[in-house]
């Protein structure tokens, strides 16, 4: 009984302890984005290659499984909507629930499946080939070089991407809106503009950046500590990916919870 | 010349400590970056320490590698190296430093089936006018190899 | 031609940021963010139920908001609202201005106006927002009313499920109850209608279609009695048999919509007294009616059935 005490109350100081160390770390990273020397031409090079794999590459993907995806769940829930006899409530649901809800975690998803292991992998591999010791050897700063790049990329493209997204997600809504309930584009327009407050999309906007924030610093701070062998990759990528999880379920609660309050 | 390995490595911090911003070391431990060109490795140094325009950087590189008449390896990575060409790379990487120190850490690990250090000093005279100064580290019984060095 | 990844990036950002930029300016203008705006000032004696950004409501669509509320000298509160260029035409020198509170949805102030060709409202004249608080206790007496039909369905529901030998037919029939219950089940449209605007009529207009279909129903299950009269024994048509509690049930429903009735009454009474804009009602009433009569007829005709078999001249197969 009390060994199990003692094993919860370590479980939990751990976690309050790498809670912590995360929070001070993301400050730390935070500063250096709004300091002007970061930015050497060495770093907006890096920015500039990681928005290419990130958003460029992935955008024909990107859009097609918007297209998909959106358009299906849109269609469904707006046959829920009619079947319940919710239709009032349409514009409410599609810019409270799909815009500002589901396009963000889509597009979070997506880019952490994609990018965020990838980042982890990558660090975690740099790690075990000292190669981050060679920028160390070389004065290069490991935060400004590979973290902060790295870090407004996840911010631009979540933002730019989840944007999309709920465009594309916007015009299918027209097309099914006209199918299902047989709405002209006029009625569709006027619904839209009723439902939408401004401060609904600024919350989401800015939880998209909080994501990109954090999708890309856990991985990270996940792949640096790797030890020097090649067996501590698969678990540092594994807790990443895990913390990555925890991390997007964390935001969006509280973000439910902004809109509850 | 050292005796033993805790020698050597008490020297390197000595000298990585006198000169921290100098230090250009060229040694296995501290290997070129495996996810970019080796163009990029080299040009890396400048573009984050000086500010220097990727362009202008990269191709400053690309001319230093043709220089020790290895052009052809600028786009190649890391693994596709040989030991000569990737000590090559390493020492210009270092040589970018300003007022660069380099500072090579056992050229024998680097290159194995070197049989003198010939091949070292020929690649060091055609860059000599990038660097401030050149320090061999290694240890004592391989002193043959280096002949009247 | 290969682009370079330095053009791509850019064209990705530049194009995205312009879409993005260009939805929000949509938004905006949509919003009237960019319009002029008129301010109207409304009174009332009480404050309570105003809010700022409450929306201020022309047939259905929002037309503007409240912008502040204000506490004058005398005591009476003043309502700013502000309505852009576009929608100042509604607002005429006779437009009557109400405060609904309907217990679903947000509060909202209707402007009713029934002549759009008088002279536009001035901007100087501070007309009285009228209070509908009554609503809400019209609400109160529909509750119970509900509640009680709701129970009657659950009523003819569990009968359905009590016959555990169904004989064929009867079993048969009385799963039309089911579908009864489901109709009497919109209970949800019927409370949306205190929201008194023409939307929620529409909803009860579809509950009171819904009705209409439990009538027939009620009517086909009248057909099916009339034919299974032979097959079935006294523990059907005995005095705690299955039909004569159908025929209670329906009583009772009709009672309880009765009751109904006289709330819709209510309803009617509000509302000619604040405006004319909710004619919809009486339509309302009259499809009541209607549905009443049906669902009546159809009973009686039930009664006249059972009457008939009350002789117990049939015996038990």
């Amino acid at each position: 009984m009390m060994s199990f005490g003692e094993n919860l109350g370590r479980r939990v100081i751990q976690m309050l302890t790498a809670f912590a160390d995360t929070i001070v770390f993301a400050g730390k990273v935070f500063i250096r984005i709004f300091r002007r020397k970061t930015y050497s031409s060495a770093m907006r090079e890096v920015l500039l290659n990681q928005i290419y794999f990130t958003s460029v590459q992935i955008l024909p993907v990107f859009l097609m499984v918007s297209i998909i995806f959106g358009s299906l769940l849109i269609g469904i829930v707006f046959q829920l909507l009619k079947e319940f006899g919710l239709t009032g409530f349409f514009g409410h649901v599609l810019m409270g629930l799909i815009v500002t809800e589901l396009s963000p975690l889509l597009t979070v998803l997506l880019i952490t499946l994609r990018s965020a292991a990838a980042i982890n992998t990558e660090m975690a591999v740099m790690k075990v080939n000292r190669e981050i010791k060679t920028l160390e050897m070389f004065r290069i700063d490991v935060i400004n070089y590979l973290l902060v790049p790295r870090v407004i990329n996840g911010i631009i493209s979540i933002v730019l991407l989840s944007s999309l997204c709920s465009i594309v997600l916007l015009v299918s809504g027209t097309l099914f809106s006209w199918l299902i309930f047989g709405m002209s584009i006029d009625v569709y327009k006027n619904i839209l503009l009723n439902a939408t407050n401004f401060s609904d999309i600024l919350i989401a906007l800015f939880k998209c950046a909080i994501y990109g924030f954090f999708i890309t610093l856990i991985p990270i701070r996940f792949g640096l500590r790797a030890s020097h062998e090649f067996t501590s990759i698969p678990i540092v990528v594994s807790q990443g990916m895990v913390n990555v999880f925890a991390a997007i379920l964390i935001i969006e609660v509280l973000s439910l919870l902004t809109k509850l309050l | 010349m050292f005796d033993s390995e805790q020698a050597l490595n008490q020297s390197l911090h000595q000298f990585l400590h006198d000169y921290p911003l100098q230090v250009a070391p060229v040694s296995v431990d501290v290997p070129l970056i495996s996810n970019q060109d080796i163009y990029m490795n080299i040009a890396l140094i400048k573009q984050y320490h000086e500010d220097m325009p990727k362009r202008q950087a990269q191709r400053l590189a690309v001319e230093y590698l043709e220089r020790v008449d290895l052009g052809q390896i600028a786009y190649k990575r890391n693994p596709a190296l040989n030991p000569e060409e990737r000590f090559c790379g390493m020492l210009l990487r270092a040589a970018m430093v300003k007022d660069a120190m380099i500072l090579i850490d056992q050229p024998f690990k680097i290159i194995p089936h070197l049989k003198d250090i010939q091949f070292v000093t020929t690649a060091l005279k055609k860059i000599d006018d990038l660097y401030l100064s050149c320090h061999i580290y290694d240890y004592q019984w391989m002193k043959e190899k280096y002949g009247e060095l | 031609m290969t682009l370079s990844r330095e053009f791509k990036v850019g064209l990705f950002i530049g194009c995205t940021a312009i879409i993005i930029v260009l939805a929000l300016l949509y938004l905006a203008a949509g919003k009237g963010v960019f319009e002029n705006m008129h301010a109207f000032t409304l009174s009332s004696k009480s404050g309570d139920g105003f809010t700022e950004g409450m929306p201020v409501v022309f047939s259905g669509f929002n037309i503007g908001k409240v912008q502040s509320l204000e506490l004058n000298d005398k005591g009476v509160v003043l309502i700013k609202i502000k309505i852009p260029d576009r929608h100042v035409k509604w607002i005429r020198s006779d437009s009557a201005f109400i405060l609904y509170r309907p217990l679903i949805g947000s509060a909202r102030i209707v402007v009713n106006t029934t002549n759009l060709n008088n002279p536009p409202l001035d901007e100087k004249k501070i007309p009285e927002v009228i209070i509908v608080n009554d609503i809400n206790d019209a609400i109160a007496r529909i509750e119970p009313a509900l509640e009680r039909v709701t129970q009657i369905a659950d009523n003819v529901e569990r009968l359905t499920s009590n016959l555990s030998d169904p004989k064929g037919d009867l079993h048969r029939i009385l799963s039309n109850a089911g579908k009864i219950t489901t109709n009497l089940a919109s209970k949800k449209s019927l409370v949306e209608m205190v929201v008194s605007d023409e939307e929620s009529v529409k909803a009860l207009n579809e509950s009171l279609k819904k009705l209409k279909d439990i009538t027939t129903t009620v009517d086909r299950i009248l057909t099916k009695v009339d034919k299974m009269a032979d097959k079935t024994d006294s523990e059907i048509y005995g005095k705690d048999g299955a039909l004569p509690q159908v025929n209670v049930i329906l009583k009772d429903i009709v009672g309880k919509l009765q009751k109904l009735d006289k709330t819709i009454d209510n309803i009617n009474k509000i509302s000619s007294d604040t405006s004319e804009g909710t004619k919809d009602l009486h339509i309302l009433r009259s499809d009541i009616d209607d549905t009443l009569k049906t669902v009546e007829d159809a009973v009686k005709k039930l009664d006249a059935i059972i009457g008939l078999k009350k002789v117990p001249e049939f015996k038990v197969p």
